[in-house]
């Protein structure tokens, strides 16, 4: 069968790697995106629609030359979340993302990853001091970007919805 | 980042090729506008950026996707064709999209009956359906035109859509109906083309 890939590269974070989301995600991604926890990201969505969340998240890498990566863990390649650049039409611009899906909360992955993509974005795509859209009741994103040191910069709106932008510090020479 | 191993195709007039990030505002300005109603649309910019991501991406999830079509001379768009099977999907679709100004010139005829083609020789589809809504009358008299016929005992995506059946591979190899295209797609492009040693009528 034809196939053909971008150049989407994985990214070493600790004990998780950034990697390019797959077709086998599917059925993490839909434990997620069936739950409550998933309307800070667009949730809840059926499984179909996240067949689609995952073929977006590819196109996008194709039609920017960044994107969105899935975290998976270094020993078993399961998936547990999300992180990466987002700068859908309608953003205005690039965005840093990140989810943790459920069970894998707590253990300081979305840190180790947003850190990582962070630093790759800076070094490879071009993007720094990158901001980060966060609904106002959002209150742990809101904790993690301070622990990344973005700082609050105005309030906006994002697909008519009320959020938060965060703005991350330069990487640039650190 | 371009994605460059999804096959070329080309035909008399045409020239098909993946999607790219140049080709957006010409796909952008069809699915915004009332053309697409038949397909989800009009949709506004994000979901119109989405979808395009999401035709990309099919690519690389299901190793084919809609092409774009592209005038052989020129290089301008002139729509899409090519096998769409997203998750909702009971099974593969052939689908099809030109542009509202370019509509009538036979392109989408021309250009889905090589995807179908590469489908079915290429990467060994043995048969294939289209989801059209029964309004779309432009598409269904394609879909005739192209040897499909409505299969009432195939699953519907939505229950709101018409599923019409593609042949067979084996009634397209070298038959009359394939031929039929043929003579129709070269009249497109030749309108005083006359197939020599054909009956009259």
């Amino acid at each position: 069968m034809t196939r053909f890939a971008f150049d989407i590269p994985t990214v070493d974070a600790g004990d998780v790697i950034l990697r390019a989301p797959r077709e086998s995600d599917l059925d993490a991604l839909a434990g997620f995106m069936a739950s409550d926890r998933s309307h800070f990201v667009g949730g809840p969505a059926t499984r179909p629609d996240c067949w689609g969340i995952i073929a977006r998240i590819l196109g996008h890498w194709a039609l920017r030359g960044y994107g969105y990566w899935y975290i998976a863990e270094k020993d078993t390649d399961r998936p547990i979340g999300g992180c990466g650049f987002i700068n859908r039409e309608g953003w205005d611009e690039p965005e840093l993302g990140w989810q943790v899906w459920d069970g894998a909360e707590g253990r300081g992955i979305a840190f180790a990853a947003a850190t990582a993509a962070r630093d790759h974005g800076a070094r490879h795509f071009g993007l720094d001091g990158v901001i980060s859209y966060i609904a106002p009741t959002n209150t742990r994103s809101i904790r993690l970007a301070e622990r990344l040191g973005a700082s609050f910069e105005r309030a906006g709106e994002l697909l008519g919805h009320q959020c938060h932008v965060y703005r991350h510090p330069k990487q640039g020479g650190a | 980042m371009a994605a460059s191993n999804i096959p070329v195709l080309t035909t008399k007039r045409l020239v098909l090729r993946g999607p790219e990030p140049q080709d957006y505002p010409d796909f952008k300005a069809t699915f915004s506008s009332y053309r697409s109603r038949f397909m989800g649309g009009p949709l506004n910019a994000y979901e119109a950026w989405m979808l395009y991501a999401a035709e990309i991406g099919h690519w690389q999830i299901r190793g084919y996707g809609m092409w774009m079509i592209h005038d052989r001379e020129t290089d301008k768009t002139l729509g899409m064709a090519g096998g769409w099977f997203p998750a909702k999907w009971p099974e593969p679709e052939i689908a099809w999209i030109i542009w509202p100004d370019v509509a009538g010139h036979g392109y989408a005829l021309e250009a889905t009956h090589r995807v179908r083609r590469y489908l079915y020789d290429d990467l060994g589809w043995e048969t294939a359906v289209s989801y059209i809504d029964p309004k779309n009358l432009d598409s269904i008299r394609l879909a005739e035109r192209l040897g499909a016929k409505k299969d009432p005992e195939a699953a519907s995506i939505d229950g709101s859509d018409a599923v019409y059946r593609h042949p067979a591979p084996a009634a397209l190899r070298d038959s009359q109906l394939s031929h039929g295209i043929e003579m129709e797609i070269a009249n497109y492009a030749d309108p005083l083309f006359k197939p020599k040693g054909f009956a009259i009528d």
